[in-house]
Order: structure tokens, then C-alpha cells, then sequence
């Protein structure tokens, strides 16, 4: 009789062991996101012994993820079964992706920021769940700006060029203003918002080019000049991405820096940054225009369709506890990337950790979106490369706007 | 004759794996690209295979980006291939000397060689860094560049940064290639030219490099084949910016950013086909002007 107990006992526990799913997920490791993914994944773990999460961390280079995502999914691999997907895939990888339309209530959508379920939603499907969001931020020296009495970070463009002119020519060691200048994705991002805030655009809502403006050559010029004219920003930028340009800053190297909402929280880490407790946030300045614009940029978590049904279920609860109320508050003031639920921007201990996120609500959901297309990577690879012509000399920026667009419209078969 | 026979069928059993594993991995691909190059396709599920004929190769000829990259990779072939050959040449003849720790020596010459690229460029790319890089401050201090100036990020000098780091990388096993034919030299030929009263220059001249020919040619061969299709230091380094993007790096942008967004699979096949075409048409030019004997 004990003999069949302990055997009955002994079945049930292989049972159980190799019942338990085995889902993989795709991360990304800028600023300190690996670490606090670890963390929320163990919490996940605990809450749901049956399925083990094994995560593949990424590239910080979105190009590159981008690369690896169609070798897996063109290959109809089934891993990996959660994809982190940047804001402008959704329309491109939508064939690979679970349409996940029917769990609409389940995900609890409408509790989420319109924008970011708009930037999931392709043909009026819903393929991926919004994760965390972002906008592009002015990032400023509280106490040099006190210093030299600005009292305000600056309003417009000029406004800045004259502060960092002014600050520079006093200052020792210290640049003006550092962005993403290198020729990927995150240059696109940074055109985006001159190019708006100058009053153009690359797309107008019915998809046709309309690059081609005095606008654009305009804010093209104006970010050559940063570089070569006015001195502001160091020639170097060329070759910058988002953690050059924080290294930079957050060794005191420079008085203005256009970075995400991630850097907050480094910067403020005493350990690591020179700047801890100096550094402002402000929205980017306004153009000519007088309007002041942001790139919408974030991550949303999709599932891969080849998944197994089994498979599919335990990648929609780990994204569901992920994208839930309390995880996005972890994610916010630990890692320092936004919340996609509106409600967590009222929560009194986010206000105390990122109070920029509260205080600049508005400017995050009123982000702008780049171009919405399924063929936004040609799109993309054409604006990195005339913009990044002009920002190192090889061209004029009247001659690379009016390139962008000719190749542009050949993209697009217009 | 019957044995012999025989024996061929016997061979041909013999010979027969090898023929079908070099078939699946190096025949099937090789045919596959040629196949899609005549073909206008993506990999989106939804998008059409569609005959097009050498459509694909008379658009490459047209496209700008194209021309700007084969100049791109032949300018980057022939310079860092020349530069290997005469540094791994010195060397080797330096290491083929008798001298004290000649083994440790022999051994830590390959250390850049044994560090994986991807590694390697990435370190570089630091060094080259303007946040305190130390090839930058060198480069500033010799008044090489103006301070300020990122070396990757201005055309004049990426292409040249990333020649340095191929050079640095592959100098080593060009340096083994030749040091293994340098020993395969017999010593009584040198001998024997001392007695005729041949100098140091005469004994290089007459026996050193006509005994190296093959060992050289074939170390260039290698080298070319790998210059013409270099990808990893570029795209680490420049992504190929500032006039840096070389065949590969543009096939990747064709076959990778593109691959669901549109049809440019057959265009990024044609273009790996003119990249085998060019690695071919090296080949037979060492071959024939080394007067190589293949067989």
C-alpha cells in the first residue's frame, strides 16, 4: 500500500514538473530595465509556478532587434513567444503577430493611453499590448542655469542656443547640448522633432511626401548649425546614441541633452552620475512655429503567432501582469520608463520619484507619432541617411531634403 | 582492369559524403541566390513571387547606393589586403629568426587574431570614441586630426579607422601563413647562395619570395575573399555612415530591413551574386598572375 502511495505521489510530481510551460521573451537592457525585468519576472514566477519565463536579452540598438526579429519570425520559429517591439513595427510585423482584438477587455485597454493603443492597432486589429512609453525630453543643469540667472529652461530653440552660448563661454569643459546624432533609428526621432516643431512633416494624412518645404530645409539647417555654426553641440554627435549622449551629461559635460524619460532616474543615482540632484526636465523647445514637439517612442509586448496554443495562454498572462497597474508603477519608478495606464500618472509615490512624469502628462499623450506605414524601415533608412549627410557636411541640407524626398516618393511608389 | 574499376566505384562510395554534405551547404545556397536573383519577392507572406529576368542586376548597375559601395569595398579591399601583406611579410620574417622567447612571441602575435571581430571592433570603436578614446587623444596629440573631430563620425577618416582595425586584426594571420612557408624553404639554398657570394638582398629576392609565391598567393586569396565581403568591423564601427557602407553592409539593409516591408529579397540576392562574381574575378587573377598550380 505505501509502495502504490509513493508512486502515485512520484507520478504527480513528474506531472506537475513537466506540465510547467516554458515561454521566452525578448528584453531590452538600456539604463537599468534588464535589472527591473528580473525582478517583475520573479515576482511572475512565484504567482504562477507552472510557467518558466526565460528571457533573451536584445541589442540596445532597436535596428538591430529589428534584424533579429526577422530572422525568427521569417524562419516561423516559435520562440521567441513575447516579443518587445518598438513603437513602429506593429504595421510591419503584424503578419507574425497573435491578433489579440478578442482580449480588448481582458488587457483592459480602455484604461490605457489612446496613442499607444492607436500605434498597436493595425487594419483594426489589435496586436500588441502597449508596455511603457516614451517621449523625447529636454534635459537641463538646474544649478548652471541659476547661476547664469535663467530662471526658466528655455522656451524656443534660440532661447537654448543663447543659454548653452552663454554658459559654454564661461563654463570650463562643458558642451552646449548633446542629442542622438548617429545615422539609426534614434536620429529619425530627433529629426522628427525639429521637423515639427519647424512646422513640417514627412507624411500627411493621406500618405503622400511632404518633405519637400521650406519647413524641413529650415529645421535641417538649424541642426547642422548646432554643430557648426553656433558651436553648441560638439561634433560628435554624429556619432551619439541615447547612452553617449548620457554618459556625457551625467559626467557634467554638458549643459542641455535630448534624451528619453530612462535617463532620469541614472542621472539622479549619486553613485554613478556627477550631476545628481542638478538636472531639470523640460519639454523640447518650440520652433519657429511655435510648437514644441515630442517623438513617440516606447515598446509594446506582442505574442508570435507560431506559438502553441499552450504557449500562447502563458504569454498572455505574463503580459497581462506586466502591463498591469502595479507592474507599471515598479517599471516607472524603477526603471524610469512611463506608465501606458493612465491611472498610474495619479499615483502620489510616482509623483514622488519621476515627478516629471506627472508634471508633463500632457506632453506625453500628446506625443507625436512617426510616420505610420508597413514600409516605415525604408522610410526610416532613407531619412538616417540623408539627414546624417547633412549633419556631416557631405551635403547641403536644401540638397538632402530635396533627395530625401525624391527617394522617398520612389519608396512609397508614388 | 576490372580492379580497377573497382576500385573507382569504390572511391566514388568513398568521395560520396563528402560530395553530398559540400552540395547542401555550399552548392544548394550558391544555386538558391542565383535562382532568386531572377525573381522580384519578399518575405511578407502576402507578397507575390513574380519572374523578372535580369531586371534585378540591370536596377543594381543603376542604383547610386549600389556604385558608391562596390567603390566602397574595392577601395577598402585593395588597401587593407596590400597593407597585411607587407606587415604580415615583416614579420614573419622578424619571428622566423632565432631569437630569445621566440615562442611567446610566435604566440602572442595572434591574440588580435584569436579575439572574435564583433569584439574587437567594438573596442575599437571606444578607443576611437571622443569621450576620452585613446586612439582620439593619440591622434589629436600627433596633430593627425583637430581636437573635437570624431574620427567615425567624419569621411575622411572612418574608412581609414576601419582599415586600421583590419589591418591590426589580420595582419597576424597573413604573419602565420608566410612563417609556415618561410620554414618550408630549405635551409642548403641559402647556403649555397652565401658560397656564390649573393648579399642579404640578392638571397630575399632570388630565393625568399619566388619559394613564398604560392604560400602568398594563397594567403591573399583568403584575405580577398574575406575583404570583398567584410561586414561585421563596418557596421560595428560606422553602421556605414559617412561613406563607409560596403557591399555587405548595404545587402544587409536590403535583405534585413526590408524583408517584410517590400519586395527587395531577388534585388539583395543579385547583389550577393555580383559579390561572388567579384571574389571570382580576384581569384582567377591571383591565380593566374602567381602562376598558381591548383591542381
Amino acid at each position: 500500500m505505501r509502495k502504490v502511495v509513493l508512486f502515485a505521489l512520484l507520478l504527480v510530481l513528474s506531472v506537475v514538473a513537466f506540465s510547467r510551460v516554458t515561454i521566452t521573451m525578448t528584453a531590452g537592457a538600456v539604463g537599468k530595465e534588464l535589472e527591473v525585468l528580473y525582478a517583475q519576472l520573479d515576482r511572475f514566477m512565484k504567482a504562477n509556478p507552472d510557467i518558466k519565463v526565460s528571457v533573451m536579452p536584445m541589442p540596445n540598438s532597436s535596428t538591430e532587434r529589428h534584424d533579429l526579429y526577422v530572422t525568427y519570425l521569417a524562419s516561423g520559429e516559435k520562440e521567441p513567444t513575447v516579443l518587445m517591439l518598438d513603437v513602429i513595427w506593429p504595421a510591419e510585423f503584424a503578419p507574425y503577430l497573435e491578433d489579440l482584438s478578442a482580449d480588448k477587455s481582458y488587457f483592459e485597454l480602455d484604461k490605457f493611453l489612446p496613442g499607444t493603443v492607436k500605434a498597436a492597432t493595425v487594419g483594426g486589429k489589435i496586436v500588441a499590448i502597449p508596455w511603457f512609453t516614451d517621449a523625447g525630453l529636454l534635459y537641463y543643469r538646474k544649478d548652471l542655469l541659476e547661476k547664469y540667472g535663467f530662471k526658466n529652461p528655455p522656451k524656443t530653440w534660440d532661447e537654448l542656443v543663447k543659454i548653452a552660448k552663454t554658459i559654454t563661454a564661461k563654463e570650463k569643459n562643458i558642451v552646449g547640448f548633446v542629442w542622438q546624432g548617429a545615422r539609426y533609428e534614434g536620429l529619425v526621432c530627433d529629426f522628427m522633432e525639429y521637423l515639427i516643431s519647424f512646422g513640417g512633416d514627412v507624411l500627411d494624412d493621406a500618405g503622400n511626401v511632404i518633405i519637400n518645404s521650406p519647413a524641413a530645409v529650415k529645421a535641417l539647417q538649424f541642426m547642422v548649425d548646432l554643430i557648426y555654426k553656433e558651436k553648441i553641440s560638439p561634433q560628435a554627435v554624429t556619432t551619439y546614441m541615447e547612452e553617449e549622449a548620457r554618459r556625457k551629461f551625467q559626467n557634467g559635460e554638458a549643459v542641455f541633452m535630448r534624451n528619453w524619460p530612462y535617463a532620469w532616474s541614472l542621472l539622479n543615482n549619486p553613485k554613478e552620475s556627477k550631476v545628481a540632484g542638478k538636472v531639470g526636465v523640460a519639454p523640447l523647445p518650440a520652433g519657429p512655429s511655435g510648437k514644441s514637439a515630442a517623438t513617440l517612442g516606447g515598446w509594446m509586448l506582442g505574442i508570435n503567432k507560431n506559438a502553441t496554443e499552450e504557449e500562447k495562454a502563458a504569454a498572455k498572462k505574463l503580459v497581462k501582469f506586466l502591463t498591469s497597474y502595479d507592474e507599471q508603477l515598479y517599471k516607472a519608478i524603477n526603471a524610469g520608463q512611463n506608465p501606458t495606464m493612465m491611472d498610474v500618472y495619479k499615483n502620489p509615490e510616482l509623483k514622488k520619484a519621476a515627478p516629471f512624469m506627472v508634471e508633463l502628462y500632457g506632453m506625453f499623450i500628446n506625443a507625436a507619432p512617426r510616420p505610420r506605414t508597413a514600409k516605415y524601415s525604408e522610410i526610416s533608412d532613407v531619412i538616417q541617411k540623408y539627414t546624417h549627410a547633412a549633419l556631416t557636411q557631405q551635403m547641403s541640407p536644401q540638397k538632402a531634403i530635396e533627395e530625401m524626398a525624391k527617394e522617398l516618393n520612389k519608396v512609397l511608389g508614388k | 582492369m576490372r580492379i580497377k574499376t573497382k576500385e573507382t566505384v569504390v572511391a566514388w562510395w568513398m568521395i560520396l559524403p563528402a560530395i553530398i554534405v559540400i552540395s547542401v551547404i555550399a552548392f544548394f545556397p550558391l544555386f538558391k541566390t542565383f535562382y532568386d536573383s531572377f525573381y522580384e519577392f519578399g518575405l511578407r507572406p502576402d507578397i507575390q513571387r513574380k519572374f523578372v529576368g535580369v531586371k534585378n542586376y540591370i536596377d543594381l548597375f543603376k542604383d547610386e547606393r549600389f556604385i558608391a559601395a562596390l567603390n566602397n569595398t574595392v577601395f577598402f579591399t585593395i588597401v587593407s589586403v596590400a597593407l597585411e601583406t607587407v606587415f604580415g611579410l615583416i614579420i614573419a620574417l622578424i619571428v622566423n629568426q632565432p631569437f630569445r622567447f621566440r615562442g611567446m612571441v610566435r604566440a602572442a602575435m595572434l591574440i588580435p587574431w584569436a579575439i572574435p571581430t564583433a569584439i574587437s571592433s567594438q573596442m575599437w570603436k571606444w578607443m576611437f570614441n571622443d569621450q576620452g578614446g585613446i586612439m582620439t587623444k593619440l591622434l589629436e596629440t600627433l596633430h593627425v586630426i583637430e581636437p573635437g573631430v570624431p574620427v567615425l563620425g567624419t569621411p575622411k577618416t572612418a574608412m581609414w579607422a576601419i582599415i586600421t582595425v583590419d589591418v591590426w586584426k589580420t595582419t597576424p594571420f597573413m604573419a602565420l601563413l608566410i612563417l609556415a612557408g618561410l620554414q618550408l624553404i630549405p635551409e642548403e639554398l641559402y647556403e649555397a647562395a652565401r658560397i656564390d657570394g649573393a648579399n642579404l638582398w640578392q638571397r630575399f629576392t632570388k630565393i625568399t619570395l619566388p619559394m613564398l609565391r604560392s604560400t602568398i598567393a594563397v594567403a591573399l586569396i583568403f584575405r580577398t575573399l574575406d575583404a570583398l565581403r567584410v561586414f561585421d568591423v563596418v557596421f560595428i564601427m560606422t553602421r556605414g555612415s559617412v561613406n563607409t557602407e560596403t557591399l555587405a553592409v548595404y545587402n544587409r539593409v536590403l535583405l534585413m530591413d526590408r524583408a517584410f516591408t517590400g519586395s527587395w529579397f531577388g534585388y539583395g540576392s543579385s547583389l550577393s551574386v555580383v559579390i561572388f562574381i567579384l571574389i571570382s574575378i580576384f581569384a582567377i587573377i591571383y591565380i593566374k598572375s602567381l602562376k598558381l598550380k591548383l591542381d
